[in-house]
C-alpha cells in the first residue's frame, strides 16, 4: 500500500467529528492526513488544496440546506483550478447519499453510518466490507464449552437421584405420543425410500393414533378450524426468498450476541418474511411458535397450512418451507415442550433440520395443561430423541408466569435437565427473566428489575456449569403496548442477561403487550434495534446488582435445595407434580388434564 | 396496485392529537384511520398528557393467512 496524501475538509460551520474519526483511521493506516478547520470559504479550501497537492480531498457535509449548490460549486472550483487532475474528490456526511456523489461530480460518496474502516478500505483499494458481508453468519453452538458438572455436589446428588427414579418409572411405559413419533419417523423414511406401500400402511396407522380435529382431517379431509392449505403460488414465494438478506446500512448484528426471536404468525408465508427481516436486523436465530391447540390434540397434520390465529401449524411440510427462509448460519429452534405431541415434534424438528428444541416436563405439566404422568413419559422420550439427534434443548421455566416461585421452578428445571444429561443430551437452562408474580408479590422488583434476575443467573452458575439462555422471551410483565417502553424494557432485560454471561437470549417484539392483533413486522425490528443499542451502550462495562441481589440469590439457592430434598423424599416424581411439590394451587399451578390416563405399561 | 398493498402486515401511525381526553382521542384516532382509508384499525395505546393524547394507531392491511397483495407485485413501478 502506497501512503497517500489526504486533505479532509468539513464543509460546515461547526461539524467535523466524523471527519476527525476518518482522519484518525487513515493516519493509523499509514496515510498522511491534513484536516482543515470548519467554516472556511470554498476559495480558502481551494487555496489550501493547491498548496498541499493531495491525492484525495475528502469533503464532509452534515447540514442539509444548500448542499447541492455548495458541492456543485466546490467541484467546479476544483476543476477550474486544476486540482482535479491529480486529486480524487470524495464526499460524505449525514446529509449525503452515495448516489448523490456522482450527480454532483465526485469520484465517490459515503452516506451516513459509513464506518471509518470502510473509507480506509476504499482508499487502499480493498474490498469494502459491506453491511451484508458483515452479516455472513456462522451458526453458534450455545452449549459449547460447558462441562455440565454440578458445582454444588449436594444439588447434583439430589438431581441425579430424582432423575434416576424418573427414568426407572418411565422405562416400562409408553403413550400414543411415543407411538406416533415412531410411526412418523418410519413413515418419512418410507416416503424418502419411495416405498409407497409401506407409507400408505404407516399413514393409516398414524391416523388411527390421532384424535379430535386432527383425526377428522385424516379420516374425512375436514380442515382444522381456522386453517387453509397454502396455495402453490404462496409456496413458490417462500421458495424464492433470498437467504442472504442484507442488513440495513450501518446496522451491526447485535454485537455478535446470540439473540433469538420467536415467530409464529400462523402463516408460513408471513413467517418467512418476519424471519428474513429479523435476521436482517441482527437476530442470530428464530424460535417456532405453534398453535396452542396443537399441544392438546393427539396427532399433527400433514401438508402446508396457514392458520388465521397465533401460532404456525406444526407439520413437516410447513417446517421445511420455513427452513428455506432461515439463513444457514442462523439457529432454528422448534419447541416440543408442552403437549401431547412432544416426542413427534422432536422427530419433525430433526427431519426439517432444526438445531434446537425445547422440553420441560414440569412447565408442560403445571403451566401448560398436560397431564404430569403423560408428559413425564413423553418428555423422557423427547429428550432421548433429542440426544440421539444431537439436538440441544432448553428447559424453560415459564411456570413462573403462573405464579410458581423460582425456587420450585428452578428445582424442576434442574431435575429435567439432569434427566436429559443421563440420556446423553445437552440441556440449556432457561430461567425466566421477567417481573414474575413472585417478584411482584414479594416486592423483589420494587426498586429495580436487576437484582432478582441477577440472583437467578448467579444461583444457576453456583449450582452447575451449564449454558443459560434466559427467556422466553425476556421482559415478561414489564412491557406495555407503548412501543418505546416495550422496546426499552426488552432491550434492558436482554442486555442484562447477556452482560451476566448468558449464552443466548430470546426477545419479544414491541407488540408483546398488545393483544389486538398479530405481531407486526416493524415491531420485531423495534426490539432488535433497541437491544443492539443497549448492548452498544453497556458494552463490556457490566451491570451490577445492589447488595440485595446476593441476598435474593442466597434465599433462592436455599429454596431450590429444600425443594429438591422434598421431591427426593417423595421418591415419586409424578406424584410430586400432582401433589404440588414443584408448584401448587396456591402458587397458581394446576396439574394439566390433557392426556390424563393415557399412559400404558409395556408388557 | 396501491402503496397500501405493499404494506407487509400492518401500518402504524403515532401522533399527538389535541383533544379533551383518552376517550375522545381514541375516537378521533379511529376516525383518522377511516379517513385514510383503513378498514381494519385499532388503537394500540393512548395516553393523556398536555393538551391531548399521545396515540398509536394500527391498521392491518395483511393479516396472516389472508391474500397478500404484495405477493404479486411484479412489473409495477416502484
Amino acid at each position: 500500500m502506497t501512503p497517500k496524501k489526504m486533505l479532509l475538509v468539513p464543509l460546515d460551520p461547526v461539524h467535523d467529528v466524523g471527519l476527525k474519526l476518518i482522519a484518525r483511521a487513515l493516519h493509523n493506516a499509514g496515510h498522511e492526513t491534513t484536516i482543515l478547520p470548519p467554516d472556511l470559504s470554498l476559495e480558502e479550501i481551494i487555496s489550501k488544496a493547491k498548496a498541499t497537492s493531495p491525492d484525495y480531498i475528502m469533503v464532509s457535509r452534515t447540514i442539509s440546506y444548500g448542499t447541492a449548490e455548495v458541492l456543485a460549486r466546490f467541484v467546479d472550483l476544483c476543476d477550474a483550478s486544476g486540482i482535479r487532475e491529480h486529486a480524487k474528490l470524495v464526499v460524505g456526511g449525514l446529509s449525503m447519499r452515495p448516489e448523490m456523489a456522482q450527480e454532483y461530480g465526485f469520484d465517490a460518496g459515503f452516506g451516513p453510518n459509513t464506518t471509518p474502516e470502510e473509507v480506509v478500505a476504499w482508499v487502499d483499494g480493498k474490498r469494502i466490507e459491506t453491511a451484508s458481508a458483515r452479516h455472513s453468519l456462522t451458526k453458534p453452538d450455545i452449549t459449547q464449552g460447558y462441562s455440565y458438572a454440578f458445582r454444588d455436589t449436594v444439588a447434583g446428588e439430589l438431581c441425579y437421584d430424582i432423575a434416576q427414579t424418573i427414568l426407572e418409572w418411565a422405562g416400562n411405559k409408553t403413550t400414543a405420543g411415543i407411538e406416533r413419533a415412531k410411526v412418523r419417523a418410519d413413515l418419512e423414511e418410507a416416503r424418502a425410500q419411495g416405498d409407497e406401500s409401506s407409507a400408505k400402511e404407516l399413514l393409516a396407522k398414524y391416523a388411527g393414533l390421532t384424535s379430535g380435529d386432527v383425526r377428522k382431517w385424516y379420516d374425512l379431509g375436514i380442515p382444522v378450524p381456522h386453517t387453509r392449505a397454502l396455495t402453490a403460488s404462496e409456496i413458490s414465494l417462500i421458495e424464492s426468498l433470498s437467504l442472504e438478506s442484507p442488513l440495513p446500512p450501518g446496522q451491526k448484528p447485535l454485537e455478535g450476541r446470540t439473540v433469538m426471536v420467536q415467530y409464529g404468525t400462523g402463516c408460513p408465508v408471513m413467517d418467512a418474511q418476519h424471519i428474513a427481516l429479523s435476521l436482517a436486523w441482527g437476530a442470530r436465530g428464530v424460535v417456532h411458535f405453534d398453535p396452542s391447540w396443537g399441544a392438546r390434540t393427539e396427532g399433527l397434520l400433514e401438508g402446508a397450512w396457514s392458520h388465521q390465529h397465533d401460532g404456525t401449524v406444526l407439520t413437516l411440510e410447513n417446517l421445511k418451507l420455513i427452513k428455506r427462509a432461515i439463513h444457514p448460519g442462523a439457529l432454528w429452534q422448534v419447541r416440543a415442550h408442552r403437549g401431547l405431541n412432544t416426542p413427534e415434534t422432536v422427530v419433525l424438528a430433526h427431519l426439517a433440520g432444526a438445531d434446537l428444541t425445547k422440553v420441560n416436563i414440569v412447565y408442560g405439566s403445571l403451566g401448560a395443561g398436560s397431564d404430569p404422568a403423560r408428559l413425564t413419559v413423553d418428555g423422557v422420550e423427547a429428550m432421548r430423541l433429542a440426544a440421539r439427534y444431537g439436538m440441544p434443548f432448553d428447559v424453560v421455566t415459564n411456570e413462573e408466569l403462573c405464579g410458581v416461585p423460582a425456587r420450585k421452578a428452578f428445582a424442576g428445571m434442574l431435575i429435567v435437565a439432569t434427566v436429559g444429561l443421563m440420556l446423553g443430551g445437552r440441556p440449556v437452562l432457561q430461567p425466566l427473566f421477567a417481573n414474575s408474580p413472585e417478584a411482584m408479590v414479594r416486592g423483589l422488583s420494587e426498586d429495580n428489575f436487576v437484582d432478582f434476575n441477577y440472583a437467578k443467573m448467579a444461583v444457576l452458575r453456583e449450582i452447575i456449569d451449564a449454558p443459560i439462555w434466559p427467556g422466553a422471551p425476556v421482559g415478561f410483565m414489564t412491557q406495555t403496548p407503548d412501543r418505546c417502553q416495550s422496546a426499552t424494557m426488552t432491550a434492558l432485560h436482554a442486555a442484562l442477561a447477556l452482560n451476566l454471561g448468558a449464552s443466548a437470549v430470546t426477545i419479544a417484539s414491541s407488540d408483546e403487550a398488545y393483544a389486538g392483533g398479530p405481531i407486526s413486522a416493524h415491531a420485531r425490528v423495534d426490539t432488535l434495534k433497541s437491544t443492539a443499542a443497549a448492548l452498544r451502550f453497556f458494552g463490556s462495562s457490566g451491570i451490577g446488582a445492589t447488595p440485595r441481589g446476593d441476598v435474593y440469590a442466597s434465599e433462592l439457592r436455599e429454596g431450590i435445595m429444600e425443594t429438591l430434598r422434598r421431591v427426593r423424599e417423595r421418591r415419586d416424581f409424578v406424584a410430586a407434580l400432582y401433589e404440588g411439590l414443584l408448584g401448587d394451587k396456591d402458587d397458581g399451578a394446576y396439574p394439566g388434564r390433557a392426556g390424563k390416563d393415557t399412559v400404558r405399561e409395556i408388557r | 396496485m396501491s402503496v397500501k398493498d405493499r404494506i407487509i402486515d400492518a401500518c402504524d401511525i403515532e401522533t399527538f392529537l389535541v383533544c379533551d381526553g383518552v376517550e375522545e382521542g381514541k375516537k378521533l384516532g379511529l376516525r383518522l384511520m377511516a379517513e385514510l382509508g383503513f378498514s381494519d384499525a385499532d388503537v394500540v395505546f393512548c395516553e393523556e398528557g398536555g393538551s391531548g393524547v399521545r396515540i398509536r394507531l394500527r391498521a392491518y392491511v395483511h393479516r396472516p393467512a389472508s391474500v397478500y397483495r404484495w405477493h404479486s407485485r411484479g412489473g409495477e413501478p416502484s
